[in-house]
């Protein structure tokens, strides 16, 4: 690494009114380095990114300096700023589908963002946008220049995204989580150009966030935020082997890994979910593709896959929210519909999934209520043992969903699915929503109910790490067909099908060592 | 997973305070304006000592004086105790017509979410009375029922079950989609309960909105059909007719036509603010 400083930013603070942000950081990102900003939601790192390129709204205070080699951004006026964005900073989004705009052809949206800075004919501007497409590896440059956004996959729009960036060969690329949106396979595609694009053209990047495993694939060193404050800053290899701080030993051993608990199985005796050659269509589409599913009783099952494998449509089917278009689905030797006073369903939403304007206690005790199980005393005494066996406080009662922190919604919704002592918990992504701590408990939460409670458990997530910690089985979904099958430890490490192989290795492991090792015994990229 | 991190989550969530909506700015001035016509209107008979209907000999078409302050009309009349009548009928008036509409709105709005075909029927009718401007619906119902009280109650209310009915219908058909009314059908809850508790109570916000808009809409449309010959019929006094005699007589007594068109210039005023507070308080 060169030991020049790309951004230097000394002392920032950021205030929303009396809310303190960002409480005086410091960091620097040197010459074709990459600098990853990690920390859990609301800990300031995407703040304190887009006041570096004067993106904060008007009633937000910034004070410091964040110098970009020698020209200081903090209170530069707007026509400074704007020859600073694009031209020597550039900004990659989460979520490629809204950073790009639909009714232009994408060679159209590169074509500006160069005029606006060089002095290009239409044409001279559009050939350079078609080797900017080739330069992030779109096939077929030539013809993809005159698509439009939607004629591209998530990865390509992405792709795209990161060509904007670099039109005007920026010093610093900052990406503000470019991957989140993204599935895993995708996702390592990505990361395998951002890292490639940093080694050819030397691009300084400062890499927001919160997954430790695109960290452990890509950083160069790492700065930890907690509550607006730098926690801890160290190259890549020093932080995950030695963190000094605690924040940063407890993030690290919340972190999900892939192959780390020893071999689970239950002897399962009855069934508690049976589907059978299960098909849903919409409309042409085949959502579902003849799926064969069993959960035993008190047996939790993983159902992994990427977006649009069918995995949550199989959730609905199981609960009995859709009727598949041929095959069975069975709970409890009963149809799911009628069965459904035996079925808990955790969502992925913890606040869209709680009524607003409801209290605590109704939210919990509606299953209760519906199906007239208690009223009075006797009501709000398993309300209360519910709320406690989910460890939140009985006062808790009286409150309203948004007075409650995402892990405690969560929490809120697994009492909700266990108040009439399910024989069956369905669980659809039940802590992607959750910051990765947060996450932790809500799982070790679940594990523990599953161990005391004994229900069986059919439990769906994209995260194969999550899936690995806690189910017995996994079935592997990919576009609506069971590729593979079996217990966790053998799919989950020994995988037999190419998909799941694919799949595994693109996940990055929350360890640099490791994930280097694993990167450069990859032959070809995964894809 | 360790031991660690039992507790990581914060305890407390920081709560935005309801904004006081209805103590400060637009609310405090809409309630206040309003408050304060209602109030005249009801203490009326206590301020001025005229009755509205009583023919005052030898005061034809008087200007501003000590004894009556707006003046008297081109029937020896108090214009001031008209005025004051006139803020009771148009009051009522509103307050009986507009909640009318809104609950036959509602039901019906509510009612049409259930079924397809249901719904069709009745967007298209909907269509059919939205497409009508107001003041022609208004035309061609008292050409059938006759002008009279009766009559604009039965506008306002016909002008509003559409308004309300789009409303509620909007708001129900995106309340459904949220994911904890997906949630109360897992458990096994039915339609009537899933409506009940939790579609109608997230779908009411834009009604309440709506409510103080039409309020507004209702005093307006009282003053058109009297100025139209079609509303409150005489000898009885409404804000509408206390201006429509006031147009007539513009050059010999300006100050005539100021207090209804004061009053009902207040009234709008008023519901507006309220409905923009009220707006403003959903955070919409």
């Amino acid at each position: 690494m060169s030991t020049t400083d790309v951004l230097t930013v000394e002392g920032l603070r950021i205030s929303f009114g009396a809310v303190q942000a960002v409480r005086g950081i410091d960091f620097t990102v040197g010459e074709g380095e990459i600098l990853a900003l990690v920390g859990e939601s609301g800990s300031g790192k995407s703040v304190t990114a887009r006041a570096v390129l004067g993106l904060l709204p008007g009633k937000a205070s910034v004070s410091g300096s964040a110098r970009l080699g020698d020209q200081e951004l903090v209170g530069a006026d707007e026509e400074g700023l704007r020859q600073v964005r694009g031209r020597q900073v550039a900004m990659v989004f989460q979520e490629p589908a809204t950073a790009l705009n639909p009714v232009h052809t994408v060679g159209w949206q590169i074509a500006a963002v160069l005029r606006a800075h060089q002095p290009l004919s239409k044409a001279q501007a559009l050939k350079e946008a078609v080797r900017l497409l080739d330069l992030v590896g779109i096939p077929d440059p030539g013809t993809r220049v005159g698509y439009y956004p939607h004629q591209l996959s998530g990865g390509q729009k992405q792709r795209v995204v990161i060509a904007l960036a670099l039109a005007n060969s920026p010093r610093l690329i900052i990406a503000d989580e470019p991957t989140t949106a993204l599935d895993v396979t995708v996702q390592a595609e990505i990361l395998d150009l951002l890292r490639d694009l940093r080694d050819r053209l030397g691009t300084a990047i400062l890499l927001i966030t919160h997954n430790m495993g695109v960290v452990a694939d890509l950083a160069d060193r790492v700065a930890v935020m907690h509550q607006g404050t730098l926690v801890e800053q160290a190259p890549v290899e020093d932080l995950f082997a030695r963190p000094t701080r605690a924040y940063t030993r407890e993030l690290l051993a919340a972190v999900p890994r892939l192959g780390h608990r020893a071999p689970a199985a239950v002897p399962a005796a009855e069934l508690a979910l049976e589907l059978n050659q299960v098909v849903v269509r919409y409309k042409d589409f085949v959502a579902v593709d003849g799926v064969d599913l069993r959960v035993g009783q008190g047996e939790v099952v993983g159902l992994v896959g990427e977006s649009g494998s069918g995995k949550s449509t199989l959730g609905k089917v199981a609960a009995g929210l859709l009727r598949p278009s041929s095959g069975t689905a069975t709970v409890l030797g009963g149809d799911p519909a009628t069965a459904r006073r035996h079925i808990g369903f955790v969502f992925q939403d913890p606040g869209g999934s709680l009524n607003p304007r409801m209290s605590i206690e109704d939210c919990v005790g509606e299953p209760l209520r519906v199906h007239k199980v208690a009223r009075g005393a006797d009501y709000r005494a398993r309300v209360a043992a519910l709320l406690e066996s989910v460890r939140l406080p009985a006062a808790y009662a009286g409150r309203r969903p948004r007075e409650l922190s995402g892990g405690q919604r969560q929490r809120v919704g697994i009492a909700r699915a266990l108040a009439l002592g399910p024989s069956l918990l369905i669980a659809d992504e039940p802590t992607s929503a959750l910051d990765v701590s947060v996450q932790a408990t809500v799982l070790e939460l679940l594990t523990g109910l599953q161990r005391e409670l004994g229900f069986a458990c059919l439990f769906i997530s994209h995260d194969l790490a999550v899936v690995d910690s806690l189910a017995h089985r996994v079935s592997v979904l990919h576009r609506g067909r069971v590729v593979e099958e079996g217990p966790h430890h053998e799919v989950l490490r020994t995988p037999a099908a190419d998909y799941t192989r694919r799949l595994v290795a693109a996940v990055p492991v929350p360890d640099p060592v490791e994930q280097r090792v694993r990167r450069e015994g990859q032959v070809a990229p995964v894809g | 997973m360790t031991a660690t991190l039992e507790t990581p989550e914060p305890v407390e969530v920081a709560v935005p305070d309801r904004p006081r909506t209805f103590l400060r700015g637009k609310g405090l001035v809409g309630l206040v304006l309003v408050g304060l016509v209602i109030f005249a209107g009801l203490l009326g008979p206590l301020l001025v000592s005229w009755d509205p209907y009583e023919q005052i000999p030898g005061a034809n078409l008087l200007g501003p004086t000590a004894g009556h302050p707006l003046g008297t009309d081109d029937l020896n009349r108090d214009i001031l105790a008209r005025l004051l009548t006139g803020i009771r009928v148009d009051v009522l008036i509103a307050f009986t017509a507009v909640p009318i509409g809104a609950l036959v709105g509602c039901a019906v709005g509510a009612l049409a979410t259930v079924n397809n075909v249901l719904d069709v029927a009745v967007q298209r009718l909907f269509d059919v009375l939205l497409a009508f401007p107001q003041l022609i619906l208004a035309i061609g119902l008292a050409a059938v029922i006759g002008p009279g009280t009766t009559s604009v109650v039965i506008v306002i209310v016909c002008v509003e079950i559409p308004v309300f009915g789009r409303l509620l219908r909007a708001a129900v058909l995106r309340v459904r989609e949220a994911q904890f009314v997906t949630a109360s059908e897992v458990i096994g809850a039915g339609k009537a309960h899933v409506l009940r508790h939790h579609v109608l109570p997230n779908s009411l916000e834009p009604i309440l909105v709506q409510l103080a808009l039409s309020l507004s809409v209702a005093v307006f449309i009282e003053g058109a059909m009297s100025v139209l010959g079609i509303g409150v019929s005489p000898p009885h006094p409404s804000i509408g007719s206390v201006l429509t005699t006031s147009l007539r007589y513009l050059d010999l007594n300006p100050l005539f036509a100021i207090g209804p068109l004061a009053v009902t210039a207040v009234l709008v005023l008023g519901f507006q603010l309220i409905a923009q507070a009220a707006n403003a308080a959903r955070g919409a």
